[in-house]
């Protein structure tokens, strides 16, 4: 879903203004996501931005649904106001989230010039990807 | 349609001749000959319990995250100069510690917050080159780099990487602990630390 342009911008102003952290609205929220797979145990609760020093700050919660403990395998990219990428790749980041846990992940912008994320997970033992799990397109070598 | 026989087996050769030269050369720009391939450098790499790439670049991306949001270099009028000391390696393995350093580096660089100087390894180029340019009577006077026009930095990053490792007889668990402080170095105040932890384990 499309937010109008003048509430972008208001979001906008708020954030340069660094005023506390905005909580995302759900259809936003899945905008920011990218899932490379769905995750059938772990889901994304909460997201939450501010920008502060001059750096975006990114705080996703995590919750396991599941009681058993659950991998999780995550990076952010970081984009523009024009939508362009202006970090390398970051490296995929491990995490274990125990059963019925609401994990925070606590990012900062590596670089002033990012006004925009996207959050990348990927869960290996709940995906449900077709075909078997050795076939399974991990981040995990 | 009427072909002769010789036509009809060149026709045949051509037909052979293409399918063989077409089973090597593939529209794939790849060479290969075997169980080489190419993977995702950022893949987290859980090939055995030593320290690996994942360790480094999830250390180097933390610390220079959080040196990003430290006072030293948020608050001052102008970006602070730093350099780089020693990250002393105290753990039982191998590690280059200058591998980490300089990821960390390169990426507080790249985030334009914090300039570095020159640092102790780096020195004997340094001076190499303005002694080149000043002492071997090779070059313009107005065109040469100046002596004693370097500046020192104001902060230097120093820190130790340290392991636990414990073993049983079915599980080796291996505990790492990466610290890194800013100093500054006029006054001798630590401005800025921060620890990334690492924990990774191995089931027989």
């Amino acid at each position: 879903m499309k937010m109008p342009a003048r509430l972008l911008g208001f979001l906008g102003l708020l954030l340069a203004l660094g005023l506390p952290a905005m909580p995302v609205h759900a259809d936003s929220m899945a905008s920011k996501l990218e899932q490379l797979g769905e995750m059938t145990y772990l889901k994304v609760t909460d997201l939450r931005v501010a920008r502060r020093n001059g750096l975006l700050n990114v705080q996703a919660e995590v919750t396991n649904i599941s009681s058993s403990n659950e991998r999780l395998f995550y990076h952010f990219k970081w984009l523009d106001d024009a939508g362009f990428s202006v970090w390398d790749e970051e490296p995929w980041k491990p995490v274990v989230i125990y059963g019925k846990q609401k994990h925070l992940i606590t990012v900062v912008a590596p670089t002033p010039q990012a006004s925009d994320f996207r959050l990348v997970l990927q869960s290996p033992n709940n995906t449900t990807s077709s075909g078997s799990s050795s076939t399974t397109t991990w981040p995990n070598e | 349609m009427n072909m002769s026989r010789p036509s009809l087996l060149l026709l045949s050769l051509t037909a052979v001749m293409a399918l063989g030269l077409g089973g090597c050369a593939t529209t794939s720009p790849e060479v290969s000959s075997g169980p080489v391939k190419y993977g995702d450098a950022k893949a987290v790499e859980t090939v055995t319990n030593e320290f690996g790439s994942t360790d480094l670049q999830t250390i180097a991306e933390s610390m220079a995250r959080s040196m990003l949001q430290s006072r030293p270099v948020t608050q001052s009028r102008e970006r602070p100069l730093v350099t780089i000391a020693e990250v002393k390696n105290k753990t039982s393995e191998y590690i280059d510690t200058r591998a980490i350093t300089d990821s960390i580096r390169a990426q507080l660089l790249k985030s334009g917050a914090v300039r570095f100087a020159v640092d102790i390894n780096a020195m004997q180029n340094q001076t190499d080159e303005l002694i080149r340019q000043n002492q071997t009577g090779m070059y313009k006077k107005s065109k040469s780099k100046k002596i004693g026009q370097m500046e020192g930095a104001d902060f230097r990053v120093e820190g130790n990487i340290t392991s636990i490792v414990k073993r049983s007889s079915d599980i080796k668990d291996v505990y790492y602990k990466f610290s890194l402080m800013l100093v500054n170095v006029e006054s001798g105040v630590i401005e800025w630390a921060d620890e990334k932890e690492i924990r990774k384990t191995t089931t027989r």
